[in-house]
């Protein structure tokens, strides 16, 4: 029906002023690792420019509005390195962390599971299994809080997380080398699902929840190792002040001796030997021996070394010890400031 | 057609744009996002439907649909769409019949193809990222006829 040819134009672009090319936001929240928060509302218009008889013209579109909705996830991780432990242990720590990787606030039940598949044996949760580390020292110790499910569920704002321990009982029946798993499970208690899933009107203020990738659960496993090694760790210091006397002055240079022994059957693999220089003392350099042998600062072939990535240590590597072994001696030097 | 129909039809568009005082030409914006379902057959099949609602991770398409409702024909039409910071551009999502689509890294100033965009950070210059994005723009490379119709989409992830 229409007559008018269309006709080609330079394909070079005109710098032209836009009215309003921008997104608004009628509530700015910064994203953070868990997403755009719940609530956010993202509107969009698009701007058209053209020229119609000669006469430049800026037009635009309607504003869509879209609005962010909770996501529900869920991430538990496990915090602690493997347990060593020993046969009839009881209260033993397993630490992890459960993150709200959603977008809204969450609340989620805990649970343990210690008869798992894969393992040698199976840890006996205590009668009080779930603590909060709620001390925040990494240790599970009497300041920490008991989980009661249904009573005190974490609530825990997007990207927010807490540490929780896991404590289980070790079997009188278990050998050295046995280990044994237990597993963490937190499940948000708006519900769980397929990814996708949609929970009407549940999120944060009354918008829907939509299950996110992680299905609303998230689990993780810790294990105990037995070994029921026994070793005596001595350390000893002498004092040796400027003035000849062994008075602990500023100035003065103490040596400590530590000494380490297997003193049962079995082997104490891969043994370190960490210590951490004391706090106003400065560590004399080279002044590391391991039987009698020097041992360069350096992080090098040799056994030991100058640890300065945290708070500065003498860390030596004194490999898989049995009773055969005998006696090892490392030596060091500070300065007290 | 007859003639005599074209004519009423394009005073009857006429009249609608005048009525409206949108200067001649209609543009619509929808926000919709991808919903998979599982048909009788078992096979997932991919729908566009209205977003009004999105989580983070989600993916959602914009599509602006563009009329010439006046009997002049249109000259150089440029849309340009903002990309707000919650959302990244999906790469090769931008769409658009007939245009030749850039974008903008510096809040719409300027505006180049995605391959000529640049982003220098520390001293480091590396190639825009879909994150870096701030416009998306469609230079139409012909004149929209009276009556004709133009399609601008592009597709984006919230983060």
């Amino acid at each position: 029906m229409n007559t008018a040819v269309q006709r080609l134009v330079p394909a070079v672009t005109r710098a032209r002023t836009f009215a309003c090319a921008c997104a608004l936001l009628a509530l700015s929240t910064t994203a953070g690792a868990a997403g755009t928060p719940v609530g956010t509302v993202i509107q969009n218009t698009a701007t058209i420019d053209f020229d119609l008889a000669g006469t430049p013209i800026t037009l635009q579109s309607n504003t869509t509005s879209i609005t962010v909705v909770e996501r529900v996830d869920v991430a538990v991780t496990l915090q602690s390195p493997q347990v060593v432990v020993a046969a009839n242990d009881s209260n033993r720590a397993l630490l992890f962390r459960v993150t709200n990787t959603g977008n809204g606030t969450e609340t989620f039940a805990l649970a343990i599971e210690s008869v798992l598949a894969g393992d040698d044996f199976d840890p006996v949760p205590a009668a009080l299994s779930i603590y909060f580390d709620t001390d925040a020292s990494g240790d599970f110790n009497i300041g920490d809080q008991a989980y009661t499910a249904g009573s005190n569920d974490p609530n825990l704002a997007a990207d927010e997380s807490v540490d929780v321990f896991l404590v289980n009982d070790i079997p009188g029946t278990v050998v050295n080398g046995d280990i044994g798993f237990s597993q963490l499970t937190a499940t948000s208690l708006t519900g769980i699902g397929a990814p996708g899933t949609e929970y009407a009107g549940l999120g944060d203020g009354g918008v829907d929840a939509v299950i996110g990738t992680t299905g609303g659960e998230s689990s993780d496993t810790g294990e105990y190792l037995v070994s029921d090694v026994a070793i005596s760790v001595v350390k000893a210091q002498v004092v040796n002040d400027q003035f000849g006397g062994n008075q602990p002055i500023p100035g003065a240079t103490i040596t400590y001796t530590i000494t380490m022994e297997v003193t049962s059957a079995g082997t104490a693999t891969g043994s370190v030997l960490s210590d951490a220089i004391p706090t106003y003392s400065s560590y004399v350099p080279n002044s590391i021996t391991l039987d009698g042998a020097l041992l360069s600062d350096a992080i090098d072939a040799d056994a030991g070394e100058l640890d300065t990535t945290g708070t500065p240590s003498v860390v030596v590597r004194l490999g898989d010890l049995t009773q055969t072994d005998g006696v090892k001696t490392v030596v060091f030097e500070v300065t007290i400031d | 057609m007859n003639k005599l129909l074209s004519v009423f039809l394009l005073l009857a568009l006429s009249f609608v744009a005048n009525a409206d005082g949108t200067g001649h030409l209609n543009v619509r914006t929808v926000v919709q996002k991808e919903q998979v379902t599982v048909n009788e057959s078992g096979e997932a099949e991919t729908a566009l439907v209205a977003a009004d609602t999105v989580v983070p991770g989600e993916r959602v398409v914009y599509t602006i649909t563009f009329q010439n409702i006046s009997d002049e024909p249109a000259e150089n039409v440029v849309i340009t769409n903002p990309i707000s910071g919650e959302l990244n551009y999906v790469e090769g999502s931008a769409f658009g019949p007939g245009a030749d689509i850039q974008f903008s890294i510096d809040g719409g100033q300027t505006f180049a193809s995605r391959d000529a965009l640049t982003v220098t950070e520390d001293g480091i210059t590396r190639p825009a990222g879909a994150d870096d994005f701030t416009h998306v723009r469609w230079v139409m490379q012909q004149e929209l006829a009276a009556g004709a119709q133009g399609l601008a989409r592009f597709a984006a992830v919230l983060e």
